[in-house]
């Protein structure tokens, strides 16, 4: 918490209790149109019923909500385990790098910073795309292992959960590790001096003092990374196979397949409420305070 | 009468046909061109027919069956046209298009040649809302199978085509593309390639050759087979499969096969289920056999020379592309030139040189055949190109869904592939 | 405390006479070696791709190592919907990320240093379009823009890149704003300046590499995004999109080419970056009480 200004005018003037509301001004209303609006549409879509050639009516039923649930309960379970292990994972990978560089980087940290994301210049598709070359049956890699014997003739990474969670990982770990260093970066290292004076080893002092002042970036790293892996389907699409499908599969089939429209829209507003309620208890259990800085 | 009129015409047209229609016309070969049932003519009828000495003002359904043909006489070119297809569906050298750029010079007409459709369902999508508010999309012209064709002229989103345009068409194309039953008097679309849907497989990882649609639920092929995502694909097939005759196909062998297609995918042996990818996955050893398209196989053998396509002993699906023009298209008139520029005997013979499909212009073959290179000559000889008559015994096309039935099938097969 | 000269004190880590040197260095080497090993497999893909760059396949399907070649690099522009995706995407990207970097870091600024009516439900609206799949995100748009009856090329990718871009700007620069202390800039005050110059002087060069990384990740989303544009594209190509479509038949060696000169973009603009970040630090050292 940031100590409460001991100087300054001790009420906002009237020009100045504006100032908020002009800076959001512009975003906000980007938004608005361009965010809000559509959703209205969508929300509107998954009351009604009907199909592509006969025209949707809208009802205000609810029971596109009540079938998606029924019929794509696998999905929804799924996407949202992925989602929690590609997240645990990436924190515990960037943690320990990012702690190293915001805090021994020295003059180097900008560098490994711009190291982390330089992979990322180039687009997650070809990267993706790299990768399933990499993994490929008969590839450089498992094809030569085939050829030694070491690894049986069927053996395939491709087209199984571990590639997507794999793939998931690489693609958002930068998603991770840069809000974590943001936020340990900003850790003043008098603090760190002192908690080594107070506690008796440095485990201690991290788990008392780093860590828990490091959790807004934790907070911000879990939702940049959490969120788009429930949602994704490139990677399920590009390394997944059978039993790979995740909720974004879905909900790409159904508007452009199956042209099922309520029910699609169903099931997004079924994920968001699934990631809402997910992220407000994980904030609750962190401490909102901490994470907003308020 | 109706009836006996269109046999009337099936016969003439292909008592006139090329000489690519080698062999006699069988009874079925006459009914699976109408898209009717065996058995749904009786007997008496069709030798009533036979016998008769017909008059038909409608020799090649020429756009004389609607009362009046839309036309676009009078109206000149734009000079633009934005045409989709699918990739590698159109002759490639060095980075360009020789069709396209023959037609560009002869016409002067701007090309944006787009290969952005993968599948007809995912493509659909991407018009269809455009389309359903009555307005125009990005398209004059695209690529898409037949039942689509259906499916959009039922819906209105087809512009009618004006053959007064068409003379190439009118002259070149085979008997057995005009007049389809999905398109009655090529009424919105006229074919650009047609194609079977097979098995293609790779013996050196097999370990044996593959003949029957069983083969693709060997488990000792587990992970690595490939099914499509086209679902009339990959439900007509596996009627076959359970030797069923798709046109015959009711609900309940609909549901038995999804039923079976689950237990494949339950056991393990499906890998994934693909759209035009499967190809690269084919031609990278993920694949060992799958559901393949022919002239995929016949271009990837290019690559991979051990990969290997057959129509399986059940029976495989004969399909075709058509070109048609999305409602309410920016250049109708230029799209109506390039339909009929490809059906030049040369231009026609250049694209299937390359494309590898069964050409709708029976006149290319032989043009083909006096190739110099081998390469072409392959094709020209090469009954996935110019299918045998042996073959084409096995062929179907596939079922015509109506609405309700088309939700069916689409719900029962999209439960398989979700998974 | 005294400084002993035989045992000078440890810039990064507190002096402790009772732990023996031996133990913090061991624990000072596995850090810096694992973060060496994660950045290294950061860039194992784009380590292939740069490769087969230079491959010289036979047919169509670039998978097989067959000779070298430099004739990509100079055909690179051969095929020519390639070309265009790729100075569409960039024109894109620039534009969204400086748009979404700006509106961005105002709503961050605002949500961070005030207090008004309607912040809480304010914070949650910012939150909302990260928390809802992109898929979803793209067919809404779609449904928007043909009721607008807009059509679809690269203003409409473009709106919708800002859109997206903003709530990922603001998480990232309020990471950095959140804690910020604000009696610097009241200091600054005191002494005189206005609230514009003491924000320009003092809080802006703050946060500013929060700002910084925040356009990075703008610039990254807008780069890389296939979903969204995909549905709001109408026929004009980027190039993720073409990549897309080009790996289900068989992705050319340009692809390849192509995504090694985006790499070697961005590592020059970041070495560039660093040099001059260096040279600024060895003119003006930091403030005592900042981070630097």
């Amino acid at each position: 918490m940031s100590p409460a200004p001991t100087t300054g005018p001790p009420r906002l003037s009237r020009r100045k209790a504006l100032v908020p509301y002009l800076l959001s001004l512009p975003g906000g209303f980007w938004l608005a149109l361009f965010f809000v609006v559509p959703m209205a549409t969508m929300f509107s879509i998954s009351l009604q019923e009907g199909s592509l050639e006969a025209g949707f009516r809208f009802t205000g039923h609810w029971q596109s909500y009540t079938e998606a649930l029924a019929k794509y309960d696998t999905q929804l379970y799924r996407s949202l385990i992925y989602g929690t292990i590609v997240t645990v994972a990436t924190l515990v990978i960037s943690y320990p790098m990012a702690y190293w560089i915001a805090f021994r980087g020295g003059r180097n940290k900008n560098l490994f910073l711009l190291l982390i994301l330089l992979p990322f210049f180039t687009p997650f598709i070809i990267r993706t795309l790299s990768w399933k070359f990499i993994l490929a049956d008969e590839g450089i890699f498992l094809g030569a292992l085939k050829d030694w014997g070491i690894l049986a003739d069927s053996y395939q990474v491709l087209a199984t959960p571990t590639a997507v969670v794999s793939g998931m990982i690489y693609n958002f770990l930068p998603f991770m590790a840069l809000p974590l260093y943001v936020a340990l970066e900003r850790l003043d290292p008098a603090l760190l001096d002192a908690a080594s004076d107070l506690y008796s080893s440095k485990l201690q002092s991290f788990l008392r003092v780093t860590l828990p002042l490091s959790l807004p970036g934790v907070f911000a790293g879990s939702l940049l990374t959490f969120i788009p892996s429930v949602g994704d389907f490139i990677n399920p699409d590009l390394l997944g196979g059978v039993n790979t499908t995740l909720i974004g599969n879905v909900i790409q089939r159904e508007f452009q397949t199956t042209f099922d429209f309520p029910e699609g829209a169903a099931l997004s507003f079924i994920l968001m409420a699934g990631i809402l309620v997910g992220v407000a208890l994980y904030a609750r259990a962190l401490g909102t305070e901490e994470l907003s800085g308020s | 009468m109706e009836e006996r009129d269109d046999v009337l015409k099936e016969i003439q047209r292909l008592a006139a046909s090329s000489p690519q229609r080698r062999g006699h016309i069988t009874r079925r070969d006459l009914l699976r061109r109408m898209g009717i049932g065996v058995g749904a003519l009786s007997v008496s009828a069709f030798l009533a027919a036979c016998g008769v000495e017909g008059s038909s003002e409608n020799g090649n359904g020429n756009g004389t069956q609607e009362e009046e043909g839309p036309s676009f006489a009078g109206q000149d070119p734009a000079g633009e046209l934005d045409f989709a297809n699918w990739p590698l569906y159109i002759d490639r050298a060095k980075g360009k298009r020789p069709t396209i750029e023959d037609f560009q010079k002869a016409t002067d007409i701007a090309v944006n040649y787009r290969e952005v459709i993968d599948d007809n369902e995912s493509f659909f999508g991407t018009i269809r809302e455009p389309l359903a508010n009555g307005q125009s999309v990005d398209w004059d012209l695209i690529v898409v199978t037949d039942w689509l064709i259906a499916k959009m002229a039922r819906l209105g989103y087809l512009e009618g085509l004006d053959h007064e345009l068409l003379p190439q068409f009118e002259a070149n194309a085979g008997a057995v593309y005009k007049d389809p039953s999905y398109d009655p008097g090529n009424a919105y679309s006229v074919p650009w390639q047609s194609g079977i849907t097979g098995i293609g497989y790779n013996p050196k990882l097999t370990k044996r050759e593959l003949t029957s649609f069983e083969d693709l639920f060997d488990p000792a092929f587990e992970g690595n087979v490939g099914m499509f995502t086209e679902m009339r694909d990959t439900m007509n097939l596996t009627l076959l499969g359970l030797g069923v005759d798709p046109q015959n196909a009711t609900a309940e062998d609909a549901e038995r096969a999804a039923q079976k297609l689950t237990e494949q995918r339950d056991a393990g042996i499906v890998r994934d289920y693909y759209g035009n990818n499967y190809a690269d996955a084919f031609a990278r050893g993920d694949l060992w056999a799958t559901m393949a398209w022919s002239g995929d196989v016949f271009q990837l053998q290019f690559d991979n020379p051990d990969l290997q396509f057959v129509v399986p002993d059940e029976g495989g699906i004969l399909w075709v592309d058509n070109m048609a023009i999305p409602k309410g298209a920016e250049h109708p008139v230029d799209a109506h030139m390039f339909m009929d520029f490809v059906y030049d005997p040369e231009i026609a013979a250049q694209i299937a040189a390359w494309v590898n499909y069964i050409c709708p212009v029976p006149a290319a073959q032989d043009i083909l055949k006096e190739a110099k290179d081998n390469y072409t000559k392959t094709v020209a000889n090469s009954p996935l190109v110019f299918p045998t008559p042996e073959m084409e015994e096995r062929l179907h096309h596939y079922k015509d869904l109506d609405e309700e039935e088309e939700e069916v099938w689409n719900e029962l097969f999209g439960a398989v592939i979700q998974g | 405390m005294s400084v002993d000269p035989r045992f000078p004190p440890q810039t990064d880590v507190a002096f402790r006479p009772q732990k023996p040197q031996v133990k913090v260095k061991r624990g000072g080497r596995f850090l810096p070696i694992y973060t060496g090993a994660v950045i290294a497999y950061l860039f194992i893909p784009i380590a292939v791709m740069a490769l087969f760059g230079f491959n010289n396949p036979r047919g169509r399907f670039n998978f097989q190592w067959q000779g070298f070649t430099l004739n990509w690099y100079r055909n690179l522009f051969e095929i020519p919907e390639l070309a265009q995706g790729m100075r569409n995407s960039l024109l894109i990207a620039a534009v969204s990320t400086l748009i979404a970097t700006i509106l961005g870091s105002l709503i961050a600024l605002a949500l961070s240093r005030y207090r008004f009516r309607g912040r809480a439900g304010f914070n949650l609206f910012i939150f909302v379009p990260m928390a809802t799949p992109e898929v979803v995100l793209g067919v809404s748009l779609l449904s928007l823009f043909v009721t607008l009856n807009m059509g679809r090329g690269i203003l409409t990718i473009v709106i919708a890149h800002i859109m997206f871009s903003i709530s990922y700007v603001v998480v990232t620069v309020r990471a950095r704003t959140a804690n910020l202390d604000r009696s610097l800039e009241d200091a600054a005050q005191d002494l005189g300046a206005t609230p514009l110059t003491s924000f320009w002087t003092v809080t802006f060069p703050l946060i500013f590499p929060g700002i910084l990384a925040a356009g990075f990740l703008a610039f990254a989303l807008s780069i890389d995004d296939y979903v969204i544009t995909s549905f709001n594209a109408g026929s004009t190509i980027t190039f993720p999109l073409w990549v897309y479509g080009a790996s289900r038949i068989g992705v050319p060696p340009q692809v390849n080419v192509m995504g090694t000169l985006l790499f070697l973009f961005g590592a020059i603009y970041a070495a560039v970056a660093i040099v001059r970040g260096r040279r600024q630090e060895n003119l003006s050292p930091p403030p005592v009480l900042s981070k630097g």
